[in-house]
């Protein structure tokens, strides 16, 4: 339990700004897409072990919620995406950057990235939503 | 010439353990993840799109040979990076060796049998 609360504290408290939001936010979002990535290992797997059953998880997948939840998830795998190249790039080959002015502004770099390949695939993934679910623009 | 800067910090070479080992796999599967994940969401996630996938679907997908392989690579990449990577989260949190130990089999074993399964469904196709 110490262990928790010393991991946790520092979680909250550290003031590391860009590079300890980007540590923060590759954590969160790689557990995110960890846990679907479980969930669409065995959903998928119904294919071959009860195909009746795929069929109606892919109904489940095709709601609202879950839609929101999937615009959610393409965030989570391109910002872990970014950065985990940002940081695979930093550590294989250029391991001078880890020094805070060049890793601060690697990191704003990510974000930009991530929304600039975000948003366009959620305004896709909106509208799909809204047409399919809500009949909104001829749907 | 000036002392090295404050920012910057020179740490030697860790030793080449199983930490160290998996430490690079990450670096090196997240350079093979980018194609194969994000090939995977653009062209599932948004271009064909959820309301249009079904069991027909994945049939003529896997019908494809190249599509397959493309999926297994992917159930072994990205599996195999997913659960290591909790490990090292969950591993932060826990101070005894013993118990670091214990959880990493756990997760081994969890992989091992999540990727079997999957493994099955991509080899088997659809019924």
């Amino acid at each position: 339990m110490a262990g928790l609360k010393t991991a946790l504290t520092g979680y909250a408290t550290y003031k590391g700004r860009e590079g300890h939001i980007n540590f923060l936010l590759h954590r969160i979002t790689g557990l995110g897409t960890g846990l679907f990535l479980t969930i669409h290992i065995l959903d998928t797997a119904l294919v071959y072990f009860n195909p009746s059953l795929y069929s109606e998880a892919i109904k489940l997948y095709q709601n609202t919620f879950f839609g929101i939840g999937e615009i959610l998830l393409v965030f989570c795998v391109f910002f872990h995406g970014v950065n985990g190249l940002r940081i695979a790039y930093f550590d294989l080959l250029a391991p001078k950057n880890w020094a805070i002015p060049s890793e601060r502004a690697s990191t704003y770099w990510t974000w930009g990235i991530t929304l600039l390949l975000w948003i366009p695939a959620a305004v896709v993934m909106l509208h799909s939503l809204l047409f399919y679910n809500y009949g909104l623009f001829g749907g | 010439m000036a002392a090295t800067s404050s920012q910057t910090r020179k740490v030697a070479a860790p030793p080449s353990n199983y930490e160290a080992v998996a430490w690079r796999w990450m670096r090196y599967s997240a350079i093979a993840l980018i194609p194969l994940v994000w090939i995977h969401v653009i062209l599932q996630d948004v271009i064909v799109g959820v309301h249009h996938m079904d069991l027909s679907y994945v049939a003529l997908r896997w019908a494809n040979t190249g599509w397959r392989v493309f999926d297994v690579l992917l159930l072994g990449f990205t599996f195999a990076h997913g659960v290591n990577g909790l490990r090292q989260i969950v591993i932060d949190f826990i101070p005894s060796v013993q118990a670091r130990q214990v959880v990493s089999w756990l997760l081994f074993f969890f992989w091992l049998f999540v990727t079997v399964i999957g493994a099955f469904a991509i080899i088997g196709g659809v019924r």
